[in-house]
């Protein structure tokens, strides 16, 4: 084994061990991701009935009433008005009278007549996000069992349920909670270790020791990040089995792709977390900084719950900078679509880019000089 | 030029060391033999430190030259930190691991591996009399048995030299006693030992001692020479009863002819003298023409510590 190998395990060892000495830190790591799922999970999945349902029927014909009726005979909706003019809707929505509403306009069964897209309108309240989740999945159901049922065969169903949400257009399913929180739990639990251990080191002195052997820096680093890694890796691989199994996430595409993602974006946020400690070379400033500068862009800025696409220019730029959103993308990309290698490149690079300036800062900030 | 052709293991030209405007260490020159036992003195924040921080190439000087081992210090720190082992002021080993832990773990900073890292630690756990106790959590040693074992760690890659700053501060002083036979045992078999301390019982067991006032090395020498050199004369101990006694002894006999420096020393008062009162009787006689008794006096060796205050008063 060569001399940097050699000492860069034996740096992985030291940090390994440190962490074992400290199984609270493992176990919070193991838990976090835990509980975080199972609080967004359940938190969207309930079962929704009597949904109450405003019907606004323009079209007034004997198939629009039938296609109205079917969405209050499947339980999940109650019709609780029929206004005439559909503009009458968001105030019933205020008024939290009603969460749904169902604009048939007028020339629906023309449209269908004709062969032609005949297009009904699904308003869901978006304020209660759970709630409209559902809603719209059945909704949306109930819309595609009626073309099914009453097209002519060989037709492709040209009915469309277009459904929209108000107020929180970013609408997600627990499907889609799922990459989120992968980037999420690496960043609350992962960096802020590393911020910490780097940190630690210098204030109680023994970064100075390790400078006076011929430990490299890029050892030092490296070995830092191993068990980090790791670490990180165990934890996507909980979020994974507990989504898989609990809520049914699809895993459509290449779990070795998943990993080697999760990989790219943990080494960049772990050495961002050994920058911040460098710098900081306190505990206390590392912790707080990392917290916030972590955090925050990876539950804003990754499209996790707030769309990219309806950011102003500047925040989407500064979110296009930070690596959360490329890995949320990324893992929504080869988990709910599929996707492969050759897709998810333009997710990958940004990241190892991330990852690349961060160790170069790192190495570069690193043992300038000894306090 | 072949390190055997050198005698010097340390070459220490105008170092200096400023932090913003303040000179922590100041045109500082020396030179260490193979396998002597240097010490270094001097008040805190005098510069010991800041020096050996320099000399271990963690600190890059601001001017003058060092090498150590043959390495310039400031150009191979890299060469520097491969020759030597240093035991910092502030920390030497992680408290959360245990012993074997820590030394597996030095043993391999240092490039150790396979079978001789095995005998090293082996050898280290022996020198800190700690032979089957390797899996005992570092925190849980005594202050003394720790330092020991941060000592053998330093030592695990046999380095030709070793520094130690302030290796035996708030150490016991039967462990600090344990400590220093174990540095003597290194010099003897070759290792130059560069030590820091406050102790002036320590500084008595090192060859040569250099004290540092300021950031300035303003004496080096064996201790004998130092006390040769800025003690000289004879030094009487006169007794005093009570501390109003000794301060009229101290006043009385101050500026009086063949009186070279006056002391109090705890209840007594250290008079030192040149040749005209060096004599048992002519001292006697001189404190009865100061009214004076003269029936408590003995002849003492002076000690660093006069040799430390005849200095830092200068
Ligand atoms: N990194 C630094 N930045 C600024 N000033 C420093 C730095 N390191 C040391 N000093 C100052 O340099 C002076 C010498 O410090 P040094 O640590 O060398 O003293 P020392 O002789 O080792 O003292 P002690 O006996 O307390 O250990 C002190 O006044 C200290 O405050
Ligand atoms: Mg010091």
């Amino acid at each position: 084994m060569s001399p940097f190998l050699r000492r860069t395990r034996a740096m992985a060892l030291k940090e390994f061990r440190h962490m074992a000495r400290d199984p609270q830190v493992v176990l919070l790591a193991l838990a976090m991701p835990l509980v975080l799922i199972l609080v967004f999970g359940y938190g969207v999945s309930f079962d929704v009935e009597h949904v109450p349902l405003a019907v606004v029927d323009q079209d007034r014909t004997a198939e629009s009433r039938a296609f109205a009726r079917a969405f209050s005979a499947a339980g999940t909706f109650d019709v609780v008005a029929t206004p005439d003019d559909p503009r009458a809707v968001e105030p019933l929505f205020r008024q939290s009278l009603a969460r749904a509403a169902l604009i048939i306009p007028e020339g629906f069964t023309r449209a269908r007549a004709r062969g032609e897209a005949a297009t009904a309108q699904m308003l869901v309240d978006g304020s209660d996000n759970a709630t409209a989740t559902i809603a719209l999945g059945y909704g949306d159901a109930i819309g595609l069992t009626l073309a099914q049922a009453e097209l002519p065969r060989g037709l492709s169903a040209p009915l469309e349920a277009r459904v929209r949400t108000m107020f929180n257009p970013s609408l997600r399913s627990a499907v889609f909670i799922v990459p989120g929180l992968i980037v999420l739990v690496l960043v609350i639990v992962s960096v802020m270790l590393t911020a910490l251990t780097v940190a630690r080191e210098y204030e109680q002195g023994s970064m100075e020791q390790l400078f006076s052997t011929p430990v490299g820096r890029l050892e030092i680093i490296l070995g830092k990040l191993a068990p980090y890694f790791l670490l990180g890796l165990v934890q996507v691989l909980l979020v994974l089995v507990v989504g898989v199994t609990l809520f049914d996430v699809p895993l459509r595409g290449s779990v070795g792709l998943i990993f080697l993602a999760a990989s790219i974006f943990l080494l960049g946020e772990l050495t961002y977390g050994l920058v911040i400690s460098i710098i900081t070379r306190s505990q206390m400033v590392a912790a707080q900084i990392a917290a916030i500068s972590t955090f925050l862009p990876a539950l804003i800025l990754s499209d996790f719950i707030f769309p990219i696409d309806n950011m102003p220019p500047p925040l989407r730029f500064v979110s296009s900078l930070l690596p959360p959103r490329y890995l949320v993308h990324a893992l929504r990309s080869i988990m709910l679509r599929g996707n492969g290698l050759e897709t998810i490149v333009s997710d990958l690079l940004p990241m190892a880019g991330f990852f690349a300036v961060m160790l170069l800062i790192a190495t570069r900030r690193f043992r300038r000089t000894v306090a | 030029m072949r390190a055997e052709a050198n005698p010097n293991v340390i070459e220490v030209e105008g170092l200096t060391r400023l932090f913003g405007d303040f000179r922590a260490v100041d045109d500082v020159n020396f030179q260490v033999r193979r396998g002597e036992i240097f010490g270094y003195l001097g008040a805190n924040g005098a510069g010991k430190s800041t020096t050996i921080r320099m000399l271990c190439g963690l600190l890059a000087p601001t001017g003058g030259r060092a090498t150590v081992a043959g390495a310039d210090i400031a150009r191979e720190p890299q060469r520097v930190k491969e020759r030597i082992g240093y035991m910092s002021q502030k920390f030497s080993l992680y408290m959360d691991l245990s012993v074997v832990e820590n030394l597996n773990f030095f043993a391999s900073a240092y490039g150790l591996a396979g079978a001789e890292r095995r005998a090293r630690i082996g050898d280290a756990l022996a020198q800190a009399d700690l032979e089957g106790k390797g899996d005992l959590v570092t925190r849980d040693l005594a202050g003394g048995v720790r330092q020991r074992l941060a000592l053998a760690s330093a030592l695990l890659h046999r380095p030709p030299i070793i520094f130690l700053d302030e290796p035996t501060a708030g150490v016991d002083p039967v462990a600090r006693r344990g400590f220093w036979r174990v540095i003597r045992e290194l010099s003897r078999a070759g290792t130059t030992i560069f030590v820091t301390t406050h102790h002036l019982d320590e500084a008595e067991l090192c060859h040569r001692v250099g004290l540092m006032v300021d950031g300035k090395l303003v004496a080096l020498d064996t201790p004998e020479g130092l006390k040769r050199t800025h003690v000289p004369g004879t030094m009487m101990s006169v007794g005093g009863q009570g501390e109003g006694r000794a301060r009229n002894i101290a006043a009385a006999v101050t500026g009086a002819p063949g009186v070279l420096a006056v002391q109090p020393f705890g209840l007594r008062v250290h008079v030192r003298v040149d040749d005209r009162l060096a004599a048992p009787a002519a001292f006697g006689a001189f404190l009865a023409s100061r009214g004076l008794p003269a029936d408590d006096v003995e002849v003492v060796e002076p000690g660093l510590e006069d040799v430390f205050l005849a200095l830092v008063q200068r």
